[in-house]
Order: C-alpha cells, then structure tokens, then sequence
C-alpha cells in the first residue's frame, strides 16, 4: 500500500492525503474509542485496511485471508463495544465478514444468492446484549442478523423500495426499535427493530436520500436529518412524520455524508460532506460555512474521528482511492 | 319485539372480559350443545323461532348481527344491548304520543354525534402492547394475542397473514419472504429439485400475460427474445398453454443454457387476472400482454419483461423476491389501492384490495394452529381470524378505551344536546341515546358480577381517564389497564345498533306469508292467520 503525505495547511482547515490505492473508497469507520486506540478503517475497491495510529499509517486488515487479489469491501462498521470485543464487520460480494481480534482473523457469514451488494452496515447500540446487525443493500432491501453476524437474513416486510443507501439507528435502539433507511424513492422507519417496515412522508421527488443522522438526543427531540442526492438537506423534528429542507442550506451536489457530535443538543454542529465540499453548521442547519480553503473532488464517504468543539477531526475517502484526514 | 328480544339476550351474556357461556343444542345430530360465547356466532346458529311474530324481530336483528360479524369479526354483543335499550325506550316514547318519524330523525342526528364523540376519542395503536391487548379482547387467548401482537407489529396494518389449521397442538408462525400466488407449475417437468418439487431462479426475465397460447410459434417470440436479450432464466405466466407449446418449453429449457419456468395466470376471471398483471407489472416492471386487448406475443421486446431477484414455483405455488420494478410506482400504486380500501363500502372488494395491498408490500406470514382435537382446532382458527380482523382494524382506525368506557365518553357532547333542545322528539331522542350509549357499560358490569349503578358513579367519581377494570374489579387509570377495543368495531356496534334500532321505531306493519315452509317448525296458534 503506497502511503503519501501530502499536507495542506490553510488558515481553517489542515488536510493530509494519508493513503492511496484503494482505486474507490466505499467506507470509512473509526473505532468508538478512537481517542484512545487511534483505530479506524477504509473499505474500498482495492479491500480493507485498518489504521491504529489514528490514520498515519494504513495495513491490509485481510492479510490473514491470504488472497490472490484484493477483495472489494463495500462497507465497514466497528462494534459499539470495540474496547472490550475488539469486533468489526465488513461486507464483501456474497457475504459479511467479522472479526473478533481487531482484524487479525475473520469469519465469512454468506449471504443470500444472487449476491447483494451491500451499501452499509450499522450495529446495534445494544449489541453486547442482542447482538443485532443490520446491512443495507443496493437491490435486496435490509438484511439483519440477529447471532451477531452468523447468519443473515431478509426483513422487508412494508419496505416498498430495496434500493437502500443509508440506515441510522436511534440511539435509544434498546428501547424503541427504531431505526430508518434512506432509499431510492424516500425514507423508511421500522418501529420493530428492522423487521417491518412503514413509509415517511418524505417527498418522492426529492429522493434518493444519500445519508441519514439521527440526533444523539433522538428520544426527547425526534430529529433526523437527511441528505439527498439532488435536493439538499432536509429535516424531521417529529421522528420523522413530516419532513422540511433545510432552509440554510445552499450547497449544489450530493450529500454523501453527515455528522452529528455526541452533545449535539448542546452544540448543535452539523457536518455534511458532499462530493466537492465540507460543510459545517453551527446552529442547528440555520446557516452553513462551506471550507471553502481546501479543494476536494470525489468525495465519497466521511467518518468523524473527533468532533468536541474545537477539535473536529474527520476523515474521507475519495473516488480515485484516497483518504484524507482533515482538522478543521 | 319480542323475537329480537329473545335473540339479544341470548347475546348479552357474552358481553365483557368475563362473559357468561351460551349452550346451543345441535339439531343435526345428536352431540352435546355447543358452547359459545360470541355473539355473532349465537346469532347465527338461531335459524327460526317457533312464534312467526317473533321470528321476524329476531331475524330483523340477526341479519345486522350477521353483517357485523363479518364486516369487523366482532362487536355483535355492543351492538345488540345497544339496539335493545334504545328501541325499548322508543318504543315508550312513541307510545306516550311522539311522532315516531321526526324520532327517527332526530336519532339518526344524534347518531353522528355518538360518531364523532368516538372518533374524537380515537388514538393510534403504536405499540405491541396495544395490539396484544385488543387481539385479547376478542379472542381472551393470551398465548394467540400475544403472537398476533408480534405478527402485526412486523407485518403492518395492511400485511398478509394466513391462519391455517395445523397438524400440531399448539400455535405456530413463519414468515415468508418476498410475494407468492396460488398458481403451480404448468408441468412437473419443470420441477428442478425433485427433492424439494421445487424450482427456483436468480435474477429471473419475466412475461407476465393472460393470453392462451395455442400453438408453440405464438411463444416462440418470447424465446427469441429472450434469447437475444440474453436472459437466461425465464418465468413464462400465461393463461393457458397448449400441450405442444409446453413442450417446445420443455424442449428448450435447459438449466445451462435457459431455464424456463411457467406458470398459469392467477386470478379467476378477467377482473381478478387484470389485478395481478396489473400488480405484476408494477412489482417487477415491464409489460402485461392482455388478451382483451388483442395482444400477442408477436411484438415483445427487451423492454417488456419484467425482472426479479429471486422466482420461485412448486407444483401449488410461485412467487417472486425482489421485484425490480420502479419503487416510486409502486409506492404510488399502494396508496392508490389503500385509499380505495379506505373509501369503499363493499366488504368484497375491501378484502380483496386488502389482499392485493398484503401481497405488494414484500412478505406474508402464516399463523398455523392446532390444537387436541379437530372441533378444537376449527375454534381456535375461527377465534383467530376474528382476533386478526380486530387487529387489523385497531391498526387501520386506531383504538378506543375499552369497557364501554368510549361510550360513556360520549354523554357530554349527548347531554349538551339535549340542553340545547326544544322539540320534544329531539329531547327524547337524545334522552334515548344518552341511556343507549352506557347500556354496554352497564352489561358489562353487571356479567362481571358487579353492580351497574354504584359502579357508574364511581366511575364518574373518578373523573376521565379512568376505566373500570371488570377482571379485577377496580377502578384504574387508563394507562395502567391499558384496556383497549378497537376503534372500528365500537364505532360499527353503535351505528349498527342504534341506526338499526331508530329504523325499527317506524315500522308499523308486519306482512308474512299466510303459507309457511313444509319444513317451518310446529306452528304456533295463529301462525296461518295473515295480517
């Protein structure tokens, strides 16, 4: 893997190309705990690779499978209690892989036939106790899997369109079951932990929606915002039952990524990351500041490192297989 | 009166979390009674009293009893104590000189009151808990609602749920991915896992049509087509097919070059097999060749085929995973047959939209119930497919308090009326349904053993969002006893039983035949005597 160090410094924004090769980043994860173990994933065309020292240098998390040719790697996710289970997931064609050291080993868990190709993955926020993932495809609606990973199966129950981009799960999962699914035609919502599924009314023509964030304060504020691929960025105040864009919001092109911190009811940050821009919000969506210092094309995915006030740490993968770690 | 009367509190009994038992005598054969404890159901097994007279009020009333079991699967008993008290009382005031027209008039005024009153007090079902709770109304099977809580909480309010009989002795449920018909293969040869008798096929062409194929050159189109599109797995859906066009299929179905597959067009009728093309198309996407139309097969193209993830058939069944078809047209065509479902009043074409929106929604689930013995298993379906018409319902319309107590919340807006009234049929009308609308309330108490009155005042005592819990005898607050009926039944039962009631006030005549039928029961004195 060929490591560059190419480093933009301007007035706001400090941007460093920390790998290239990846020929198309898919996704990018950073471990729950990155402030401590500095650990975070790329998944790619070009495969899987893990960082442990915050992004500075990248290895092939799949060596051990010892293949011939890199295995494409759509989408990546750690689990929530990394520190302790030291457990990741990834999707490849035809199935998900898990490790249970880190990346060191893994285990396949095959997929229905024909192939899905899997968009995202996300875990529950109780996954020590009901050890729940959910893997978001591009033709076969969600796919969940209730034994952590060893088998998978489809729950579209109501789920009028199989073309799924997102998926964000309450943070209050335990308790409500709740999660949503952002799709080719609208917003979705399952109330009974991704087994059915009913319809929003997010607007028909103003889908595909790319992205979804779900407030860390979802039980008491209901918000969830969305990012779309040709109509901006919209907002739910009511979990989603009725949905306005967000008027501030000005920035031409898909929303591939947004980025809520962990005290957004008392700093209500927004970071949306589209393919040519960073965009950040410091009141809520009402007004944006696009980083406009740094210049980026082909943005495709984004995962936050840090996001405490004033240190906003991100990094983003690119169309031509690059990942840039940003401080902004 | 007296026949309605009869049939009514053979009903009322049944009324309530703790009804009482109702044996009826078997005329087919010499078994012992059955015993029922639901009202639609005792209302049915009556066929004719012996008193012609009576016979016609009873049969007046089993006919409304009959329509709301099978229009909402319960609410029989609500309706009935509801009809007995506001005709008995009509009755009085009509006797003591009101005009019992401009009563009628009034009643059905204060009908739509007790309606909205209902309507203002509905709350959506959200949670399971809610579900388990009204299916437990109905059926008073704690293990059934608690699997029909969960079924519908995954399958939705307009989901596909089958109940069957089973093998076994207790319940059980699956849940089926993605949407099947009830149309086998055309041939067994075409049946690849002979273990199984079952074929499957990724990534599947589809034809979808109601044409009767003839002569094998009217699909060869379709095989060239296909050919030339390069599909290799094709799932032919025809109305009819010639036993040489099967076998040019046969001839040419091989898994390693394609694999063909066909199937008859579900639906009987043009109306039914019109549905499902319709349904078909929206699904997977592409064409319906539709014989009415004077379509063949002569000018298919690449784009006319619809597609799938995933078909499968067996020799009973086919079905189809992963549609491809437009999700946005699809989306728009389900909201176009819910709010045909919603807007009509045909209970035919309501079940049959119900069947069409459960089928594109992309899975059903099967609920399977056994049970010791086979009248034990026949019970328990029968109970549960009224608990599924109940769930459905509170999904669709919301819920109401249960107990009576939706009704009892509708006195205010009915005493305000009443405050508000000058002419004396109106005074009396209001009068009438202000009684009408506790007398569930009031049933319900007395069968649990209580008494009607003092638990009345309590209750009223207690202020709103209080609920007299009959198992326990207590009253509780609302969110503690979660007590719930659904909004649709109530509603029904009480425009069911007070429209009923009000239209029976005005009939003053009764004509029957002076000729009764050879097999009519021993007749009673008069009964030849025409009126």
């Amino acid at each position: 893997m060929k490591t560059s160090s190419v480093t933009l410094l301007t007035k706001h924004v400090l941007t460093e190309r920390v790998m290239d090769g990846l020929e198309s980043v898919h996704a990018l994860a950073a471990s729950p705990g990155f402030s401590q173990d500095g650990v975070c994933c790329a998944a790619g065309t070009g495969g899987l690779y893990l960082s442990c020292d915050g992004g500075r240098s990248w290895q092939d998390a799949c060596a051990s499978l010892a293949l011939a040719s890199p295995l494409v790697t759509t989408a990546v996710v750690f689990s929530p209690d990394f520190a302790h289970d030291r457990t990741l997931f990834a999707s490849v064609p035809g199935g998900v892989l898990r490790s249970h050291d880190a990346g060191t080993t893994w285990h396949v868990a095959p997929l229905s036939s024909p192939p899905p190709f899997v968009t995202a993955l996300a875990v529950s926020p109780n996954y020590a106790k009901d050890g729940l993932i959910f893997a978001a495809t591009l033709e076969d609606g969600i796919l969940r899997s209730c034994d952590r990973g060893a088998t998978w199966a489809a729950w579209n129950f109501g789920l009028l369109d199989f073309h799924v981009y997102a998926l964000a799960l309450s943070p209050n999962f335990a308790h409500d079951d709740t999660l949503y699914v952002g799709c080719e035609s609208g917003i979705f919502r399952s109330s009974s932990s991704g087994r059915g599924w009913q319809e929003t009314a997010f607007p028909m023509d103003c889908a595909p929606v790319l992205s979804l964030a779900l407030s860390p304060d979802f039980t008491t504020d209901g918000v969830i915002f969305a990012g779309t691929e040709a109509s901006g960025l919209w907002i739910s105040s009511d979990r989603g039952v009725t949905w306005r864009a967000v008027s501030g919001w000005e920035t031409p092109g898909p929303i591939n990524a947004l980025i809520l911190p962990p005290t957004f009811a008392q700093q209500p940050w927004i970071l949306a990351v589209t393919d040519t821009a960073l965009c950040l919000s410091r009141d809520g969506g009402m007004s944006w500041q696009v980083q406009h210092s740094i210049k980026l094309t082909g943005i495709t995915c984004a995962a936050a490192l840090s996001i405490d006030q004033p240190n906003i740490q991100v990094i983003l993968g690119t169309s031509d297989g690059g990942v840039l770690l940003c401080k902004l | 009166m007296a026949g309605a009367d009869i049939l009514i509190n053979a009903i009322r009994p049944t009324l309530g979390p703790v009804p009482r038992i109702v044996a009826i005598d078997r005329t087919l054969d010499h078994c012992s009674p059955e015993l029922l404890d639901s009202g639609g159901t005792i209302a049915k097994r009556v066929i004719q009293l012996p008193d012609y007279r009576a016979d016609m009020g009873a049969m007046f009333v089993r006919d409304m009893f009959w329509r709301l079991q099978d229009q909402e699967g319960d609410g029989t008993a609500t309706a009935a104590v509801i009809f007995q008290a506001t005709f008995n009382e009509g009755v009085r005031m009509i006797t003591a000189g009101l005009n019992a027209r401009r009563l009628q008039g009034f009643l059905e005024e204060g009908i739509q009151v007790v309606i909205e009153e209902l309507r203002r007090q509905t709350q959506p079902a959200t949670t399971s808990s809610q579900l388990v709770q009204v299916a437990y109304t109905v059926c008073q099977d704690r293990e059934l609602s608690e699997l029909l809580g969960e079924i519908f909480s995954i399958i939705g309010s307009y989901g596909r749920l089958e109940v069957r009989e089973d093998a076994g002795r207790g319940l059980r449920h699956e849940y089926v991915e993605g949407t099947y018909w009830e149309r086998g293969l055309i041939s067994q040869h075409m049946v690849a896992d002979v273990k199984r008798m079952r074929s499957e096929m990724e990534d599947a062409a589809i034809v979808f049509s109601d044409l009767r194929i003839r002569h094998p050159q009217d699909i060869l189109p379709v095989l060239i087509a296909a050919v030339k599109a390069n599909y290799r797995r094709l799932l032919l859906i025809a109305d009819e097919l010639s036993d040489s066009a099967i076998s040019l299929l046969l001839a040419n179905n091989k898994p390693a070059h394609m694999q063909i597959l066909a199937v008859k067009t579900p639906g009987y009728g043009p109306e039914q097999q019109a549905a499902f093309l319709e349904d078909g198309t929206i699904l997977c996407g592409g064409r319906a060749f539709v014989r009415s139309a004077g379509d063949t097969f002569a000018s298919i193209r690449k784009e006319d085929f619809g597609h799938a993830r995933r078909v499968w058939a067996d020799l009973h069944n086919f079905g189809v995973i992963g549609g491809k078809g437009d999700a946005r047209w699809r989306r728009r065509h389900v909201a176009t047959l819910r709010a045909l479902h919603t807007e009509t009043g045909d209970l035919v074409l309501r079940d049959k939209l119900q069947d069409r929106i459960g089928r594109l929604l992309g899975g059903s689930a099967t609920l399977r119930v056994g049970g010791a013995s086979t009248p034990e298993i026949k019970a328990r379906k029968e109970l549960a497919e009224r608990a599924v018409k109940a769930v459905r319902g509170a999904l669709q319309e919301g819920i109401l308090p249960g107990g009576g107590v939706a009704l009892l919340g509708c006195r205010p807006a009915l005493q305000a009326r009443l405050d508000a009234a000058c002419i004396p049929e109106e005074r009396a009308a209001y009068r009438i349904l202000l009684n009408a609308v506790t007398e569930p309330f009031r049933t319900i108490v007395a069968n649990a053993g209580y008494s009607p009155s003092a638990i009345l005042v309590a209750l009223d005592y207690a202020g709103p969002g209080h609920i007299f819990d009959a198992l326990s005898g207590n009253i509780v607050p609302m969110e503690t006893a979660a007590i719930y009926d659904p909004a649709n039944i109530v509603k029904a039962a009480a425009y069911a039983g007070l429209s009923s009631a009000a239209l029976a006030l005005t009939i003053d005549v009764l004509v029957h035949r002076t000729e009764q039928p050879s097999h009519a029961l021993p007749p009673s004195p008069g009964r030849r005597k025409q009126l």
